[in-house]
């Protein structure tokens, strides 16, 4: 029990940062991501079989990602307003920009909501957290082409659902 | 189906990752982590097992959520307070209202009053008047009696005295004329 916690606050200490911009980034809400990582590292200590993890920093990662689709999954039947949609974290561009820069972002979430585990996990360490293939491809325990792979198939996914979402706008 | 440039989503992945959160939040956020997971291992180490004493504990708590409803649905004690200022407020209203009313039954009590005390003080009075009348009629009636009897007496001395002079006188007028028969004779 001891050694548990003890791996949960080196955890903490170490990627707490790192975590809880990840979920900022995910859920463009300061105060929804304050919520998601306290939920992640309840998760985390209640876990049965955590002496079988072994990168706590990659799991941690994972389970951040799924808890952040899972509220936008969550969320997506709330119709947001244009007096509601919520800033950007940490933008300092104008208002304008923040609500259209918004409005992109929660399409592009939405989206990246709609892929597979693997892809979106590949997609959001990519792209969004910026790591490199070797990385990834240690995280996930696949090989770096298989991430690329993964990477080049979201992406194309991506494309679709974005456009046919567009092509939804313009029918209307 | 119409596709967006790849580019374009690369734009917008990369604007997701410029987003970064305030360093307060992040400290913020971190502490509240520890402390969340920290309680939840703290009530993990104590979680219950014995189904006895989860049957305990569930008896407990029912108890304590009987007592609870009795307690919310039983009469909710005195206001002190509040009871004061409604008293309060209906006897300055009901004094005020029969005040005048009061005023006036006092008023007419006293005159009342008044009236026969001042009856009860003449005719005692007038009984007192003519008690000492009376005797003062008995007083100057004993005084003329007494008056009366003395006249009487002195009437009745005067009449001896009468009596006695007229003897006298006739004795003496008898010597008279028999002293003249002598000296005649």
């Amino acid at each position: 029990m001891e050694n548990r916690q003890e791996k949960l606050f080196e955890l903490l200490d170490k990627s707490g940062a790192s975590l809880y911009a990840l979920l900022t980034k995910l859920t463009l809400r300061e105060d929804v991501a304050e919520e998601l990582m306290q939920e992640l590292f309840i998760k985390l200590s209640n876990h049965k079989e955590l002496r079988k993890i072994g990168n706590w920093n990659a799991y941690a990662h994972r389970v951040a990602i799924n808890l952040a689709f899972d509220w936008r999954r969550k969320q997506k039947r709330i119709c947001l307003s244009l007096n509601n949609v919520p800033e950007i974290a940490s933008n300092e561009k104008s208002p304008l920009s923040n609500l259209i820069n918004s409005e992109e972002s929660q399409e592009m979430l939405d989206a990246i909501r709609q892929l597979n585990k693997a892809p979106r996990q590949a997609i959001v360490m990519r792209y969004i957290q910026q790591q490199p293939y070797e990385d990834i491809a240690e995280q996930m325990n696949k090989t770096t082409h298989q991430v690329r792979a993964l990477c080049h198939k979201a992406i194309n996914r991506l494309r679709d659902l974005l456009g046919s979402g567009r092509k939804e706008i313009q029918n209307v | 189906m119409s596709k967006i440039d790849e580019n374009e989503i690369r734009r917008r992945l990369e604007e997701l990752s410029q987003i970064q959160p305030t360093h307060e939040a992040t400290e913020r956020a971190i502490n509240r982590a520890r402390l969340g997971f920290t309680w939840g291992t703290v009530t993990r180490s104590y979680k219950i097992k014995s189904p006895i004493i989860k049957f305990a504990a569930a008896a407990a708590l029912l108890i304590c959520a009987g007592y609870i409803i009795g307690r919310v649905s039983s009469a909710q004690p005195v206001d002190i307070e509040q009871l004061r200022a409604e008293i309060e407020t209906s006897l300055r209203s009901s004094l005020t209202a029969s005040c005048e009313q009061i005023k006036d039954e006092l008023h007419q009590q006293v005159q009342r009053d008044l009236t026969e005390f001042s009856a009860q003080t003449l005719a005692a009075s007038t009984t007192v008047t003519d008690q000492r009348l009376m005797e003062l009629i008995r007083l100057i009636d004993a005084a003329r009696m007494q008056d009366y009897l003395r006249v009487a007496a002195a009437i009745e001395k005067i009449e001896i005295d009468k009596t006695k002079l007229g003897n006298g006188l006739q004795a003496l007028a008898t010597r008279t004329n028999e002293l003249l028969r002598t000296e005649q004779n």
